[in-house]
């Protein structure tokens, strides 16, 4: 049986934008079946073309941060999207923060599902993993 | 035959493909792995090779998980040859 492996975003900063990508191609790439739950704040890194920013006052070094990754040839956030996508990483978006943000389904990147709660729990409830970020 | 650190018989593994991820950080040798595993047949040998200090652990780790078999594992400086035999 395939091992799930679940994660919730609630921060939308560049930091959390990386981590479930990075751990979810890597899950992908393990055989385990990936989802992701974007919530609260973390709903905007599911907008199109989101260009997600460091923390706070930091915001403004983003570029630096960027400049160094592509140093090491890390992808940029749209490209391990779309890697992620390309390797059947699962990404739902919170039906109430999607509300409560003034977000509609066009405003979401091609392949995210809104889901709800109870049945992100669902899939939740019997992974191998979950794990909250931000 | 013989265990992951004998690079004896390695020589006579017969590559079918080679992906090089020299130059890429973990996780980006296993992502690119998983890809091109996808392309190629059963029973086919991948010589990955690859010169993030992660790789060292991190392959033999897909391998197990994943159901693929290591089937030679050298080590030349800095740079890590794995074999894959795939499933």
């Amino acid at each position: 049986m395939t091992d799930k492996f679940c994660m919730v975003v609630s921060e939308g900063s560049f930091d959390k934008a990386m981590m479930p990508l990075i751990m979810g191609t890597t899950g992908a790439s393990m055989g385990m079946e990936v989802h992701v739950f974007y919530t609260f704040f973390g709903l905007k890194l599911l907008k199109k073309g989101m260009k997600p920013k460091l923390p706070g006052m930091m915001r403004f070094f983003t570029g630096m941060m960027e400049k160094k990754m592509s140093k090491f040839k890390i992808p940029g956030y749209q490209e391990m999207m779309e890697q992620a996508k390309d390797l059947g990483v699962h990404f739902y978006a919170c039906s109430t923060s999607m509300s409560l943000m003034g977000m509609k389904e066009a405003d979401l990147m091609e392949g995210t599902k809104v889901l709800g709660a109870s049945a992100f729990l669902n899939l939740a409830a019997d992974s191998k993993m979950t794990l909250f970020i931000g | 035959m013989h265990g992951s650190d004998n690079t004896a018989g390695v020589d006579v593994v017969e590559k079918d493909a080679t992906l090089d991820a020299k130059g890429l950080m973990c996780p980006m040798p296993i992502v690119q792995l998983a890809r091109k595993i996808k392309e190629m047949k059963s029973g086919q040998i991948l010589e990955l090779l690859a010169d993030d200090i992660g790789a060292k652990e991190d392959v033999p780790a897909w391998c197990s998980r994943t159901g693929n078999q290591l089937v030679g594992q050298e080590e030349d400086g800095k740079t890590f040859s794995f074999y894959i035999k795939i499933k």
